[in-house]
């Protein structure tokens, strides 16, 4: 397609969408002179300190998921989010510091403590050489450590962001920004905002799905994939590889689908006298929402069954059957996506490399973690390429902050183990896939991988390219809240165009 | 990019104009009203750069003051009278789009610019919104009608004619007694006194309803669950491990507060400031925990200070959203983006609660240490005997020591000179052999005695205490030796008077390791020698004191000020960073609203308490008016219940708010009670909720009430209802929060190993606001049904209609187990016959009969179910779930029947 060509798609695109939003307002604004009642709209102008006019996302509270365009065309159409809840280390992985490992075991520079806060460093902790050995990898030489010898041969297909900052130390804290734009909880998730703004495709199933794996929540719990101040209906649905895949979506023992969709027509047709009763259309939009739990039920389990793939597919991953691993989350997001699911996100938990004891060791358990993902990351990649979803499909991997490059001393004494502490500064997140730049690298921290030097990215930028690559300008997306219009990104972000492709 | 946004533009200014042109008729203007008509416009079109955030070319439109003040230019842009020489009207009206403004945007609509131009041309006069003013007393609209029941409904039937709408007939007796039930004590009314109401011919029996309904206990349960959305109240303390909170017993207060119906200004005084009330009482201690609830960060590693000041702000942001629904919050940063409070002024309001004396510690301190009868008397004797032989303020300090072991020192706040630490930043005070502390600026006031709390697991220590610096003069050498869990001890040194430094260090042989920790501290008193050594009975009342002070006692976090050695100042944070700390501010209240403070008010919460119970402050009983009417009516007066403020929306009965929240304030002194009798006997109210295609045309959201509330139930009513339904509700009021049942692996927080244990007694059914609510993982039956995950203050909840809220209705195991017992209880109603089974059940839900359609629709589903479990005996067994008396076809495939029932939407509807 030429370039006049995908501009003038645009224009179309464009189009549709007002004449979609002018049909949905016109559609609710008869209806009432007042033209509010129980529908919210999204703000009509702009956010903090701008003053444009905003993306208006018409609500509608019977059908809150039905899908809706975007304000311009998006690469993605949907989001596979790896969070490594804990944060890895950067420099084990990505940012090759050889000039770090000549200062290991020296004291760390004073200009390097002063005027700075550790979660756990006290005094002058040992500078820590890189764990790990680095080799250049694809055309496109990007640094990976034998710790991920599996992602080293997608190495062409990632976008990494090695200037990435926060100002978030503690994991609750840092997760929350990272995921709602607020360190501070109560704010919309960005799968939230997403399904808000496009809905889902795939009507039977939730638009806005969470896998979790290491045997605990993310630090910052379910409100990192809450829905803050939007309508409930957008918060994150968690669907699970033990017990019910979504809760509640088994019936009852010894209730057989029959019986069940009985009970279904039953309810349907009670309620259809009561609508010629009271002719409330409240009543109209209850039956459809029975209705599509009744098909939910069906076609959840049925995409969270990974028994049926086929052997090559469940050996690519490494999955586990019915255990709660990382490898099942892997492919499940395939599937979601590939069901039209809009926002898949999972976290992993056990990343936090402290060293204070073996299993969150640099040198032991932290080595288990990276076997633990290498594999299935790698695969998804590849999967959904030869499906031809990864276009259209954002991966974005990453934690929430980084590691510092000294060893950590907790309380001043040396850590029995190999860890490093939280760090700010920097730290490093990959993209792949829609629309992002193949074999690439942006940013680059300096010479022992302490602060970024260029290229510095925070959370709100990642936000913003991410609702770019949706077809949103983070700027004019927003939604009237306590009187004023809030957007994900709050007053910050800038679209990182140095890595569209 | 950058074409496509101007296209567009252009596209979207298209559609612009041709509204304007539909809608420009009328642009003479007799009178301009600012608020109405000119506020608006400058919200929408010019604040976002003329206002609170920004102030482009030193121009701001928030202030009449900053509005008519001179300019970047020297000239100001507005010159009243003189549209045609004023800048503003020059501008707007610029052919060149450089000039234009507003900038780089679509020009105002002609008729706006009219607007503007005759409002200055009329002096620029300021309009105060409506919600900033005081309350004052409205004529009641005098259209005769024999529809009304009383005052409220003047006003509505003034609207509805207005509207060329009609009110509808009153709801049947049987919709108005669920109605009114739910709504009033969030369950359906016993069978006696829906019997009673039901026979009850007589016109009186309306309001003997309503009278039982508003006497009945469960009254207060069930808006006291409106009240902890506010108070943000929860059973853990959020964040990271989200460990328990015991904070239960505000929640009892709250229960009970309504059921007494404390009036609202009294309610309101007990919870920001009952601990500086004279000689406050257990239940205005605990009612301060109202701001206790703020959450608490334990994650190791936080800084106490960073998420103290959180609290903070998360107090003050509760105290404006939920009290006074304003939105305060943006103020944190920058002045208001459009209503009149000044970036200062949020943190001269935050002054007023920056002097508690919780520090985010993990213990939660200060807490009120519970104590049961006996030993309250053996505290009063205590004092007593203080008194008579001491003094006043002795006793005093006694009580309060006592009672909450305050005002001590935190470990966690002393300073680490060599070899100790602050166990992950923020937990507590631990050492090193060889460790020095120091306890900064101690008023020792002539004291001679140091108590404190502490652990420690090794033998052979020795703790020396000096002044002033490590080797200064000795007070004390005390050796400690283990002993397992916490101690309160008391050491003895030579009287020291003034303000010191106390060095404290630590040396033990055994401790080989330099790792290895010996002791960990708690907390520390210095105080003096308990009182009159000399008077009669000394010794056993001292070892009574003693006594008191080392019992093993839970508690519950509430609010304690600051002595005033310890009081912080409080500084503006300069773009809401707080470590960006800018000028130092005093408490005070925005000067917009500063009528309203009393002159007598002290400058701490309780002067804040005056200055919002005060009848002159413009905020706090339309926002209860308004949020009372919302939990009736389903939406508010003013649906933005969080923001009566100028970007708000407004209230479609202004004059009706403002009616209600005068005669709250004025004949009901503040008796909520009084309000809900008022809202429910209204002929508005009572009518009938059917939906008329004219009233569907015309007002399809029942803005203007022409017909009765219909909205479905929310979470706590639905629970409570339907265990009312199948006759499992545990009526018991009060107490500790409960487990029901819940899926396994809700509960998963990072080092926190607590676990669900679910009930298996009688608590398993108790009413949904005693429901342990975790905020990192609320119940999940509950949060599907858009209940408020209590991280915050949740000024509102929004409604909304998912498939997964039918999941949980149909398939959780919960609602299954009040299927099955719905079931049981319609076969033990109804006889034999299904029908009459099934009617019976019907009846017991809707207080009505069942109509043969319906009767219809669910004896077939009876049949057919019956069918299925006949023909596969195993799924009867499982439906039934365990082997008892039910365990055949029939009754499974009632169960089959009640779940379906229990899911009807009349059922899930307030009708």
């Amino acid at each position: 397609m030429t370039a006049k060509e995908v501009h003038n798609q645009k224009l179309v695109k464009e189009a549709e969408h007002a004449v979609l939003q002018a049909h949905t307002r016109r559609h609710f604004l008869k209806e009432s002179a007042m033209g509010l009642g129980a529908l919210a709209f999204g703000s009509m102008f702009g956010s903090c300190g701008r003053s444009a006019p905003s993306t208006s996302i018409p609500f509608d509270p019977t059908h809150p998921l039905l899908p809706k365009s975007p304000p311009f065309f998006g690469k993605a159409k949907s989001v596979i989010y790896l969070h490594m809840a804990g944060a890895p280390s950067q420099l084990e992985l990505f940012d090759y510091k050889p000039e770090l490992m000549k200062m290991d075991g020296q004291d760390c520079p004073p200009s390097l403590l002063e005027g700075k806060r550790f979660a756990f460093i006290r005094g002058v902790p040992k500078m820590l050489g890189p764990q790990a050995n680095f080799q250049q990898r694809g055309a496109s030489g990007a640094w990976i450590s034998d710790h991920l010898p599996h992602l080293a041969t997608v190495a062409d297909e990632l976008c990494f962001l090695k200037g990435v900052k926060t100002d978030q130390f503690n994991h609750a804290p840092a997760q929350l920004l990272l995921h709602t734009g607020s360190p501070r909880l109560g704010r919309p998730s960005m799968g939230s905002w997403v399904t808000y703004g496009l809905g889902t495709e795939n009507q039977n199933l939730p638009g806005f799905v969470v896998l979790t794996s290491g045997g605990s929540f993310p630090d910052a719990g379910k409100s990192v994939w809450g829905s803050g101040f939007l309508p409930s209906v957008y918060q994150g649905v968690q669907c699970r590889s033990e017990g019910d895949p979504v809760l509640f979506i088994n019936d009852p023992k010894g209730m057989s689908r029959d019986v069940r969709k009985a009970s279904i027509d039953a309810i349907a047709e009670a309620n259809q006298q009561e609508y010629k009763e009271y002719n409330d259309p409240e009543i109209l939009s209850r039956i459809s929402q029975y209705e599509m739990a009744f098909r939910m039920q069906v076609s959840v389990p049925e995409v969270m069954n990974i028994n049926n793939e086929p052997e090559y597919i469940k050996e690519m991953y490494g999955v586990q059957p019915g255990k709660d691993c990382f490898a099942n989350n892997a492919l499940l997001a395939r599937k979601l996506v590939e069901k039209g699911v809009r926002y898949v996100q999972l976290f992993d938990w056990g990343w936090d490399a402290h060293g204070d004891n073996a299993s969150n060791a640099l040198d032991v358990g932290i080595i288990n973690k990276y076997r633990s993902v290498d594999k299935s990351i790698t695969a998804l990649l590849l999967d959904l390429k030869q499906r031809g979803l990864l276009d259209e499909t954002l991966v974005v991997w990453g934690g929430e902050f980084g590691r510092t490059p000294m060893m950590e001393n907790r309380n001043g004494a040396q850590n029995p183990y190999k860890g490093r502490d939280h760090h700010t500064e920097a730290f490093t997140i990959w993209m792949a896939g829609a629309g992002i730049k193949k074999g690439f690298s942006y940013g680059e921290t300096d010479e022992i991988g302490y602060s970024a030097i260029n290229g510095k990215v925070e959370a709100f930028d990642i936000q913003a390219t991410i609702l770019n690559q949706l077809g949103f300008d983070h700027e004019l997306f927003t939604h009237e809240f306590q009187g004023r219009p809030f957007r994900l990104t709050d007053v910050s972000g800038r679209v990182i165009n140095e890595i569209m492709a | 990019m950058k074409a496509l946004l101007n296209k567009k533009i252009i596209f979207v200014s298209a559609l612009l104009i041709v509204a304007a042109v539909v809608f420009t008729f009328s642009t003479s203007h007799p009178r301009v009203d600012f608020n109405t008509e000119v506020k608006p416009i400058f919200n929408k079109k010019c604040i976002s750069c003329h206002g609170g955030v920004k102030s482009k070319a030193n121009f701001s439109l928030l202030f009449r003051s900053e509005a008519l003040a001179p300019t970047e230019s020297g000239r100001p842009a507005i010159i009243p009278g003189k549209p045609e020489e004023s800048e503003l009207i020059r501008r707007i009206t610029h052919s060149d789009p450089e000039e234009r403004m507003p900038y780089k945007h679509a020009a105002l609509e002609k008729h706006e610019i009219e607007i503007l131009r005759n409002w200055i041309k009329q002096g620029a006069e300021w309009g105060d919104h409506w919600a900033y003013l005081p309350v004052k007393k409205v004529t009641v609209p005098d259209i005769e009608s024999d529809w009304y029941k009383n005052d409220i409904d003047r006003f509505i039937f003034t609207k509805l004619k207005e509207k060329q709408l009609k009110p509808s007939a009153p709801a049947e007796k049987s919709v108005i007694l669920r109605r009114a039930a739910l709504d009033i004590i969030g369950m359906l009314p016993d069978s006696a006194l829906a019997a009673n109401f039901l026979r009850d011919s007589s016109a009186a029996s309306y309001d003997r309803l309503i009278d039982s309904l508003l006497a009945s206990p469960h009254y207060g349960e069930r808006w006291a669950t409106l009240w902890l959305d506010l108070a943000r109240y929860a059973d853990t303390k959020g964040y990271e491990s989200d460990y328990g909170r015991n904070i239960w017993k505000y929640r009892d207060w709250v229960i009970k507060a309504y059921n007494d119906d404390m009036p609202y200004d009294k309610f309101l005084t007990e919870q920001i400031a009952g601990d500086l009330l004279p000689n406050p009482t257990d239940a205005q201690y605990i009612a301060t925990a109202f701001h206790r609830n703020a959450m608490s960060n334990d994650e190791g590693g936080t800084d106490n200070e960073e998420f103290r000041t959180s609290s903070v702000i998360d107090r003050v942001n509760t105290t404006w959203e939920g009290i006074m629904g304003t939105t305060f919050a943006c103020v944190q940063c920058h002045s208001h983006p459009y209503d009149p409070f000044r970036h200062e002024e949020y943190y001269s309001f935050m002054a007023y609660f920056n002097n508690t004396r919780d520090e985010d510690v993990p213990d939660e301190y200060p807490m009120l240490r519970d104590f049961n009868d006996s030993l309250t008397s053996k505290l009063n004797e205590l004092t007593d005997w203080v008194k008579q032989n001491s003094n006043d303020s002795a006793a005093n300090a006694i009580r309060q020591f006592v009672r909450t072991w305050q005002p001590s020192i935190n470990s966690t706040a002393v300073d680490n000179i060599s070899n100790n630490i602050i166990e992950n930043n923020n937990y507590a005070l631990l050492f090193h052999n060889n460790s020095i502390a120091r306890i900064r600026g101690v008023k020792m006031d002539r004291s001679d005695k140091l108590i404190m709390r502490f652990a420690t697991w090794k033998d052979a220590g020795v703790l020396q205490f000096r002044l002033d610096s490590a080797n200064g003069r000795l007070l004390k050498t005390y050796p400690v030796n283990s002993f397992k869990g916490n101690k309160i001890v008391e050491i003895d040194y030579p009287v020291v008077d003034g303000v010191h430094d106390v060095y404290m260090s630590y040396t033990n042989r055994l401790l080989k390791d330099s790792i290895e920790y010996g002791i960990m501290f708690n907390w520390f008193y210095f105080t003096r020698e308990f009182p009159a050594q000399q008077a009669p009975g000394y010794a056993k009342m001292k070892k009574q004191y003693w006594d008191l002070i080392t019992a093993y006692l839970p508690g519950t976090p509430i609010m304690m000020e600051n002595p005033e050695e310890w009081q912080r100042k409080t500084n503006v944070f300069e773009r809401g960073n707080w470590m960006a700390k800018g000028k130092e501010v005093q408490p005070g209240v925005p000067q917009s609203l500063q009528y309203a403070l009393p002159k007598d008010a002290p400058a701490n919460r309780l002067g804040l308490a005056m200055w919002l119970t005060n009848k002159q402050n413009p905020l706090v009983a339309r926002t209860l008016v308004n949020r009372l009417w919302e939990q009736l009516f389903g939406t508010g007066i003013a649906e933005t219940l969080e923001d009566l403020g100028t970007q708000g929306i407004a209230p479609t009965h202004v004059e009706l708010l403002d009616h209600l929240s005068w005669k709250l304030m004025n004949e009901y002194n503040w008796s909520m009670k009084k309000l809900v009798r008022e809202l429910v006997t209204s002929a508005t109210y009572r009518q009938s909720s059917k939906v008329s295609e004219e009233n569907k045309q015309k007002d399809l959201f029942n803005k203007y009430y022409a017909r009765g509330p219909r909205i479905r139930l929310t979470s706590e009513q639905l629970r409570d209802q339907h265990l009312g339904i199948c006759g499992q509700l545990n009526e018991q009021l009060y107490g500790k929060s409960v487990m029901p049942w819940q899926p396994d692996g809700i509960w998963l927080s990072p080092y926190n190993g607590s676990k669900w244990n679910a009930n298996k007694d009688a608590g398993q059914y108790r009413r949904a606001l005693y429901t342990y609510w975790k905020r990192s993982s609320p119940y999940p039956s509950m949060i599907a049904f858009d209940g408020s995950q209590r991280v915050v203050c949740n000024a509102r909840r929004i409604r909304t209609n998912t498939p997964l809220q039918a999941l949980v209705t149909l398939n959780d195991s919960a609602y299954l187990d009040m299927a099955r017992h719905f079931a049981y209880r319609m076969k033990a109603d109804g006889g034999a016959d299904i029908a009459k089974q099934i009617a019976k059940g019907y009846e017991r839900m809707m207080f009505k009969a069942i109509t043969n359609e319906k009767l219809n629709v669910f004896t077939n589903l009876y049949a057919k179910a019956l069918e299925d479990f006949k023909k596969n005996p195993e799924r009867t067994c499982e439906m039934i779930g365990i082997m008892n008396e039910h365990n055949n076809a029939s009754s499974a495939a009632l169960v089959v029947v009640a779940n379906a029932m229990l899911n009807m939407d009349e059922v899930i509807t307030k009708n």
